[in-house]
């Protein structure tokens, strides 16, 4: 009986074990498999809105960001950088990092989902732990997000994750053409990340951004396709610094030569002012 | 008794369901959680490899006589004006391997079972990937990077089932990558291994340990440090964005290295320094 009494007890202890380390363990099979690099599952190169072409985004541009797009354009047809503030290696910031221009990582933990993408500073950390937003944040051109994980079908495990990304810096573009955000920089981004039903191996991203340089907020969906394990995954490390030929100084843009020389960038373009030295 | 025999057997069974479907047991690895600052000692100066001593000569690194050359002309450069051989400064390059982890700015460090991942952001956005999966080195040529490619292992040291020490092993580097910013250097072959062993103090438990050993032909023998860091007591901690292109005042032109002013133009950076060579332009300066 004592013996059966035992066979119970250490029985009960298993379980209790089991479930103390349910609690306490990282369960990783309630998420979903997001492992591996991912790449940009739209065809052409890297824009807001992948239904559309680069040059035809229909952005909702109240009139005067328009002027500001137009401007950019046309400087950019003279051989200037335009409203694209990355030549000098300033970060896209968000929305435009989730153009993912190099091999993105999505590294999931309880607290916190990491994107990890090298390019020019666009890794983010998504906080999930619930905490509020915060009062006195620096702003950044990733932004500050919060986000939220969601089991839609009831089926006990997590299958979207619902972002809001606010407390951003600039200058920011949404692509290469300086399609401009609001100078105030209070735009608003909204996420929902999901498994796409149909292909695992693609991640949907609907988009919205709410941005005072908008007439009402501009929505997009993205895809990410899987394109490598982690096991087969390669790395490139990225660094804008190494080997960037621009250089802005004094607002204006010039290029340096193979010997390291200031080069004009446009025709009859002035040097810069030497008025500090003597 | 068959009654209480399959009770049992449900429960262990259960227990080796659950055991199986939870692919990562968190509890066996340390908490890295948080963010980690490098613990600096009143040694004088900017952070150096050798948290115990002062930078630049006061290191007593084990240089090679070709290499002291190289260092002395960083502080030679440096004493009028110039970066000497700290690139982060001027270029706005990474740090890389091994200087990133005297940790210029905060770290954060993720540990999942196949990866243990280190984030840095300083000057650039680094980002090191440390493979606990068993992987050998890559046979195919890969390309050297600034971070290195790094493979890792857990080990239990005192057999209690948790991993207590993370040892690494970096290679594939490229450079620059001088050790501070004295501009200490490395050498331009870039055939450095570093070698790490990531623990908790046993004297200090709040105290997170990493003693590295560079292995450098810039050396005359492999230079072992411990530097140590410390958990940033927030319970949110702030994650700031180091972007060196957006807030450096350096530019480099030629081999002259200038600021830019309050007013975006150019000044010198040392008294006498001539503006740089506008060659290329048609016109001349005002």
């Amino acid at each position: 009986m004592n013996y059966q009494k035992s066979i119970g007890a250490i029985a009960l202890a298993a379980l209790l074990w089991a479930t103390v380390g349910t609690v306490q363990a990282f369960d990783e099979a309630k998420y979903p498999d997001w492992k591996g690099q991912w790449r940009r599952g739209d065809a052409g190169g890297p824009r807001y809105d992948p239904s559309k072409p680069l040059n035809a985004q229909q952005a909702p541009l109240t009139e005067e960001y328009k002027a500001i797009y137009a401007a950019s354009i046309a400087d950019q047809n003279a051989g200037g950088q335009g409203n694209d503030p990355t030549y000098t290696c300033v970060p896209p910031g968000m929305p435009r990092i989730m153009s993912i221009y190099d091999p993105l990582e999505i590294v999931i933990t309880p607290s916190t989902t990491h994107m990890f993408m090298q390019h020019i500073h666009d890794s983010r950390r998504i906080f999930t732990d619930d905490r509020p937003w915060p009062t006195d944040f620096e702003p950044t051109f990733a932004g500050y997000s919060i986000g939220k994980w969601i089991d839609t079908d009831g089926d006990g495990r997590y299958d979207v994750l619902e972002v809001e990304t606010r407390d951003l810096k600039g200058p920011r573009a949404y692509d290469g053409l300086g399609l401009p955000l609001h100078r105030d920089d209070k735009t608003i981004i909204k996420e929902r990340l999901y498994t796409d039903k149909a292909n695992p191996n693609i991640i949907i991203n609907e988009i919205t951004t709410i941005d005072s340089a908008l007439t009402r907020p501009w929505t997009a969906t993205k895809k990410y396709r899987r394109v490598a394990t982690n096991d087969k995954a390669v790395w490139p490390e990225s660094v804008c610094a190494e080997g960037n030929q621009h250089v802005e100084i004094a607002g204006q843009n010039y290029f340096l030569g193979a010997d390291g020389l200031l080069m004009p960038t446009r025709k009859n373009q002035s040097p810069p002012d030497l008025k500090h030295f003597k | 008794m068959l009654c209480l025999r399959s009770i049992a057997a449900t429960a262990f069974a259960l227990v080796a369901s659950v055991a199986t479907l939870q692919a990562f047991d968190s509890t066996k690895y340390p908490d890295l959680s948080g963010q980690w600052l490098g613990v600096r000692l009143p040694v004088g100066g900017q952070p150096a490899f050798d948290p115990t001593k002062a930078w630049g000569r006061a290191q007593q690194a084990p240089l090679t006589p070709e290499y002291q050359k190289v260092l002395e002309a960083s502080l030679e450069d440096q004493k009028n004006g110039g970066q000497g051989n700290w690139h982060p400064g001027d270029s706005c390059l990474p740090p890389g391997m091994p200087a990133m982890m005297t940790l210029f700015q905060p770290m954060e460090v993720i540990v999942l079972p196949e990866t243990t991942y280190i984030r840095i952001d300083h000057t650039h956005e680094s980002l090191r990937r440390i493979y606990t999966d068993g992987r050998d080195w890559p046979k195919e040529p890969i390309e050297p990077t600034f971070v290195g490619y790094s493979i890792g292992k857990w080990i239990d040291e005192d057999g209690d089932g948790k991993f207590d020490v993370l040892e690494v092993e970096t290679r594939h580097l490229k450079g620059p990558r001088p050790l501070d910013p004295a501009g200490m250097p490395t050498h331009v072959d870039n055939q450095s291994i570093v070698k790490e062993r990531i623990f908790y103090s046993k004297t200090d438990p709040k105290i997170l340990q990493n003693e590295i050993t560079l292995i450098d032909n810039a050396f005359t023998r492999p230079w072992t440090v411990l530097k140590s860091y410390r958990r940033h007591p927030e319970k949110y901690s702030e994650w700031q964005e180091n972007v060196c292109a957006s807030e450096n005042v350096l530019v480099k032109i030629g081999k002259e290295t200038y600021f830019k002013g309050a007013d975006g133009n150019l000044m010198p950076t040392r008294k006498g320094q001539p503006g740089p060579d506008f060659k290329y332009f048609q016109q001349v300066s005002k």
